[in-house]
């Protein structure tokens, strides 16, 4: 995907509820305001569950 | 940086993981889960909720002992008991490690294969069971899960879409301690699905991230992204919607808890009925006969009943099934 834009963006064109993803970039948490930049790569983590764990 | 949208705030790693442990205190404070010195067992499954309960627990210095049940369900349980193992080891916490096969003669896919319930029923009731029965076995004053607000929330959404009163009044963040069931409390109520992930990711615990392979779409799942479509449009509506219902509604429903126990003839454990709906299941799978041997006839009439309901009898500490 191009950079750069905002992880809000992001989740938009995916089609992605922010609430229910954790966006990692480096080890570290981004929040939906995050900009990024065309070399950037993230990992977006389902946080919602079946069931109880 | 950590956004918690119902809040209308974000927070510094540091800030958050504060923000946690305090929403956590409240909650065992204001519902008096448990005191220091009392001895708690967490159930814990590999993910992160409840991997993240037993890290604030132990965190907030309290006498915690961490609980695993083996379902059998292939390379999902090797990997959420090894997470779970590696956890306990890095902290130097006490886990108690349960194989429902060894201990009970099946696993989870066979039970769904062959019983008459889905394999996400068998599953709950046969987690619920194992929990009381350990904790009672090793003398824990409290069980303690990590059910967090999207779960509650979803539940009491299933529940009251069906108006099923008697599980309802059941949803509680503690349900107390009664002759053959330990207390059972829910300190992570108060936090989102978002939040536990979060804590869980900046303390760097190890959790298993995929879903079980036996969920398939179930119905949980789908009350889930009906609270969060609410919530995309309104922040704070699963938080009101949960705690509304505890400050303002429970006590409205407390009469519809009408279960009526006695002591399952198999196992002793508190049930509606002869027979306990694990003992029932369990017997099913097994395809093992309940009940005294002859006068044959009236005896595997009554059992074949209660085998063939569909829907479990209200146990006292049901989680409402919502499809699980």
């Amino acid at each position: 995907m191009d950079g750069p834009r905002r992880v809000r963006d992001v989740l938009d064109q995916l089609g992605i509820d922010p609430d229910t993803v954790l966006v990692i970039r480096e080890r570290a948490l981004v929040t939906r305001e995050e900009r990024l930049d065309d070399s950037d790569e993230i990992e977006v983590r389902p946080v919602i569950s079946g069931g109880s764990s | 940086m950590v956004e918690v949208r119902r809040h209308n705030a974000a927070f510094c790693q540091p800030c958050f993981v504060h923000h946690v442990h305090e929403t956590v205190k409240r909650s065992v404070k204001s519902h008096r889960m448990f005191g220091p010195d009392q001895r708690i067992m967490v159930a814990v499954s590999g993910g992160k909720d409840s991997l993240g309960l037993w890290d604030i627990l132990l965190e907030l210095g309290y006498r915690v002992t961490g609980m695993y049940l083996g379902l059998g369900i292939g390379q999902y349980s090797e990997r959420s008991r090894r997470v779970t193992r590696a956890f306990a080891e890095e902290r130097g916490a006490e886990l108690v490690d349960v194989d429902l096969q060894g201990e009970y003669g099946y696993d989870i896919p066979t039970a769904g294969r062959k019983g008459s319930r889905s394999t996400c029923a068998v599953c709950g009731l046969s987690k619920r069971y194992v929990f009381n029965r350990v904790a009672l076995d090793h003398g824990f004053d409290v069980v303690a899960t990590g059910h967090n607000l999207d779960d509650e929330a979803a539940t009491l959404l299933g529940n009251t879409l069906r108006w099923q009163t008697e599980y309802i009044a059941r949803q509680f963040p503690v349900l107390p301690q009664r002759e053959g069931m330990v207390k059972k409390v829910k300190p992570l109520y108060r936090l989102s699905e978002l939040e536990t992930a979060a804590y869980a990711f900046l303390r760097c615990i190890d959790y298993v991230v995929e879903e079980c392979p036996l969920v398939g779409g179930h119905t949980q799942l789908r009350y889930k992204a009906a609270m969060n479509q609410l919530e995309s449009t309104s922040p704070g509506t699963k938080a009101q919607f949960l705690l509304g219902y505890i400050d303002r509604a429970a006590p409205l429903f407390r009469n519809e808890d009408k279960a009526e126990l006695s002591p399952c003839e198999r196992c002793g454990q508190p049930t509606t009925g002869r027979f306990c709906a694990f003992c029932r299941a369990r017997a099913q799978v097994l395809g093992e006969r309940l009940g005294a041997p002859g006068p044959a006839a009236e005896d595997d009439r009554q059992v074949a009943g209660e085998l063939s309901e569909e829907v479990l009898p209200a146990e006292l500490y049901g989680d409402a099934p919502v499809g699980r």
